[in-house]
């Protein structure tokens, strides 16, 4: 046992100090929260967009006027949720539509619900005046004043020189150098690039399009609305002139056929609301909320989990072994301790230093969450909350080390034959490919978790840590529970009692790794 | 003869259709400085790995320590293989306490040992250094103090001068003596026969997986005749009349400016008698010269034109 331990340790102390370890410890964080933080802060600051309009038809100038307005209300109602998420008195994700008792909260499951709706709710009861009012008695006493969103599209000036009446072509032969980015636009003394151009033509109305007519001139590519932008990348401005213009083409239709616009209006704006509901939860509480989502998935996030901590150490691990196996210090090991005493020891220390990894990284992301406040951060710390509530921890823990075992047997046989990672390639690919089968197929299993396809797979020995980790949030029946358990554990203590016979040979082998035939004999033979 | 620390009986290897050690019989006495001598692929690295349970014999018996295997005994042997290698990123202090406590020792001692070792054998400015940072022949010679650093009662070094300049040959010479003076018992293989000719006091010779003997170097030197060289332009063939030679033959292979001749002697002759007789009957000798067969001559004679096919495995 001593030995066992000094091994370990040698080997959690060795491979602390390569370079690997500290960046796995220490840049695989700091991308991921950079990512994040470079990610939602360009979400925040979208660029402001200014266009020209040029409506020669003088019908659809007030139709691109409220498209724009909506868009900017939009963005104002985004933002008032994300502020009443980041202020509100109390966040809780067990919230639902029916359960939601005050202002605050009700907005945000409303916009939760049908944005569209919200939306012309929104602007119905008077957007944001109306809803600092509403809520204010919701937020924190010591919440910041809203700030609104600055607008993204602004309408710019069309220079002196154009004649809006000119024929279309002209007009954007004079307006090339602004649309090519050579010429910058000019809007309340800052500048900025064109983004686009809105060209309604005079003619317009005879290209609109109506079912079972022909178009008045097929092949014409110029026919209709003209929106001319080199960045077709970002659609919000081109959607929203073509729904507005599109929508003030129906408004005109439904009136020219006797139809009130205020009555359809009525008519799109009414939903029927479906509740999703708990069989299993108690009365009362059956609607499911945004934490019973998350509940659901968790296992979804403990299986990836293991998936990072077992690929990293048992790539590990093998690279050890072959690298040691390369530098002849195994002989002289052999003459001081048995080839299992080697295997248990490389096995502890290994799995020590992906612990080490796994908790400086758990750490991480909680000092990250606690420092760095934030509606998402919120979030995520409940959506963690909620994970590690589950009662799902100690299947994890269990899973993560039978997995562990399972796998760091199976990569250290496989190093102590090969003597380069290149040998070891060919060996390696079918177990990585067991390993990644239950990866692909974590999201269906959460769907259908006891389905008999996932059943049956549970028993296969190498899947059953992903697996069974993975149906665990859905009650599985018992006898896959015990059944596979068992099945894994004895798996476990042949793969190791075989990986120490094939660990004991292969470590003294020079030259090609063993064939098939070889392997068996391997695992057979008595010495 | 003290009690064996190794028997040997009959002990065998094969590989398939290859036979690496072929029914090897052998006692070590406690305390010696036993040499296992062959030429490359002859079997050595085999047997002492057989010895050291770290491969299983085909067949036959190994006693070691008194006990059947050397992983009951363990903890009284120290181990230094032929493909030498070390943990680069450790330090050379370190790197011999970790040896010195997977023996046995505590921390304590293991740490206090490596220090003693590292002066002991002027690697003291190293003590901190990385293996990595070390020549081959240092890191050779830690090696091999990190094999010895337990101090077993059974050393057993398998080529171990190999690599090392002469400076470090005498180092690492003085290094068996010191241990051999301490009664601990040291197995090494080598095929520089010099080394085994200073130090052993009792060899192997093996070739081909076979032993061709054991016993002590005196006893190795018996095994081919003595013999003097003559060279003149007389008439030798009167020679062969004497008692006291065996045999002479032309020395086609040494050229001098007259014919040189191999004159073997019997058992207790004197080479005076040849000299004599020489001065007797006027033979003018150009070159007279005698010298004892050397382990070099004894493992020439015996390995003989096997030594030159190198089998590979």
């Amino acid at each position: 046992m001593t030995v066992i331990r000094l091994i370990a340790w040698r080997e959690y102390m060795d491979n602390v100090r390569t370079r690997g370890f500290w960046i796995g410890i220490l840049l695989i964080p700091v991308m991921l929260i950079g990512m994040y933080l470079v990610q939602s802060s360009l979400a925040r600051t979208s660029p402001i967009r200014y266009y020209m309009l040029i409506d020669q038809s003088g019908d659809y100038r007030g139709a691109v006027d409220s498209a724009i307005e909506l868009e900017y209300q939009r963005q104002v109602l985004q933002a008032f949720v994300n502020y009443l998420l980041d202020n509100r008195k109390e966040r809780d994700l067990e919230l639902t539509a029916v359960n939601a008792t005050n202002a605050a909260d009700q907005l945000v499951e409303d916009v939760g619900a049908s944005d569209a709706a919200a939306l012309s709710e929104w602007i119905d009861s008077g957007g944001l005046d109306f809803a600092l009012t509403l809520t204010a008695p919701y937020l924190r006493e010591d919440a910041p004043p809203f700030v609104s969103p600055r607008r993204s599209f602004i309408e710019a000036p069309l220079p002196d020189e154009v004649d809006t009446s000119a024929p279309p072509g002209r007009i954007v032969e004079q307006l090339r150098p602004y649309l090519r980015g050579d010429q910058d636009v000019t809007v309340n003394g800052v500048s900025g690039e064109l983004f686009a151009l809105i060209l309604i033509p005079e003619n317009v109305n005879q290209h609109i399009l109506r079912p079972g007519v022909m178009p008045a001139e097929p092949g014409n590519r110029y026919a209709g609305v003209q929106y001319w932008g080199r960045n077709q990348a970002d659609p919000r401005l081109s959607n929203a002139v073509e729904r507005s213009i599109n929508a003030s083409i129906r408004n005109d239709e439904f009136a020219r056929n006797g139809v009130s616009t205020t009555l359809i209006n009525t008519i799109q704006r009414t939903r029927l609301p479906v509740a999703k509901l708990d069989p299993l939860a108690n009365e009362g509480e059956e609607a499911v909320s945004m934490a019973d989502t998350f509940r659901q998935y968790a296992p979804m996030m403990f299986v990836y989990f293991m998936f990072i901590a077992l690929m990293q150490s048992v790539q590990y691990l093998l690279t050890n072994t072959i690298e040691e196996k390369s530098n002849r210090i195994l002989e002289v090991l052999l003459a001081s301790v048995t080839p299992n005493e080697l295997l248990m020891g490389k096995m502890l220390g290994i799995g020590l230093g992906s612990l080490t990894t796994l908790a400086a990284w758990l750490l991480t992301l909680f000092l990250f969450l606690t420092l760095y406040d934030s509606a998402e951060t919120n979030t995520l710390a409940d959506i963690i909350g909620i994970t590690l509530s589950s009662g799902l921890v100690p299947w994890f823990l269990f899973y993560c080390l039978a997995g562990y075992a399972l796998y760091a047997g199976i990569f250290l046989a496989i190093g102590s034959l090969c003597n380069t990672l290149k040998e070891a390639q060919g060996l390696m690919v079918p177990v990585i490919v067991a390993m990644i089968i239950p990866i692909t197929v974590t999201p269906f299993v959460v769907m259908d978790p006891n389905g008999s396809a996932f059943r049956a797979m549970s028993w296969f020995p190498l899947f059953t840590p992903y697996l069974m980790m993975n149906r665990a949030a859905s009650n599985p029946p018992l006898i896959d529970v015990v059944g596979t358990t068992l099945v894994l554990v004895a798996s476990i203590a042949l793969v190791l009692w075989l990986s120490g016979r094939v660990f004991r040979q292969g470590l003294l082998r020079t030259g090609q790794p063993p064939r098939t035939l070889e392997l068996l004999r391997m695992l057979t033979s008595r010495s | 003869m003290l009690e064996p620390v190794l028997t040997l009986e009959n002990v065998s290897k094969t590989y398939g259709e290859f036979t690496a050690v072929d029914k090897i019989n052998l006692q070590i006495p406690r305390g010696s400085v036993y040499g296992f001598l062959g030429p490359n692929g002859a079997g050595k690295t085999t047997t002492l790995r057989m010895i050291l349970d770290i491969i299983r014999p085909t067949s036959g018996r190994i006693a070691i320590l008194g006990k059947p295997s050397a992983l009951h005994v363990r903890q009284r042997i120290g181990y230094l293989p032929e493909e030498k290698g070390l943990y680069k990123k450790m330090r050379v202090n370190g790197l011999i306490a970790y040896f010195a406590r997977l023996k046995g020792l505590d921390k304590k001692a293991a740490a206090r040992r490596a220090d003693q070792l590292l002066s002991s054998y002027g690697l003291s400015d190293f003590s901190s250094a990385r293996v990595e940072a070390l020549s081959k022949g240092m890191s050779q010679k830690v090696q091999v103090l990190a094999a010895v650093a337990h101090d077993p009662e059974l050393v057993i070094l398998d080529e171990p001068f190999s690599g090392l300049d002469p400076v470090n040959q005498q180092v690492l010479e003085s290094l068996i003596r010191n241990l051999s003076a301490n009664n601990q018992t040291v197995i090494f293989s080598t095929h520089i026969m010099e080394h085994a000719e200073r130090l052993c006091d009792q060899i192997l010779l093996i070739t081909n997986g076979k032993k061709i003997f054991d016993g002590t170097v005196a006893e190795a030197r018996e095994l081919i005749p003595r013999r003097v060289m003559l060279e003149t332009a007389s008439d030798v063939s009167g020679l062969q009349q004497l008692d006291s030679v065996a045999r002479v033959s032309a020395a086609e292979d040494e050229a001098g400016v007259d014919p040189r001749w191999w004159v073997e002697i019997t058992g207790n002759a004197h080479p005076q008698d040849i000299l004599k007789y020489c001065f007797d009957t006027d033979i003018a000798l150009n070159r007279f010269e005698y010298a004892e067969p050397s382990l070099h001559d004894v493992f020439v004679d015996l390995v003989g034109a096997s030594a030159g096919e190198h089998r590979f495995r």
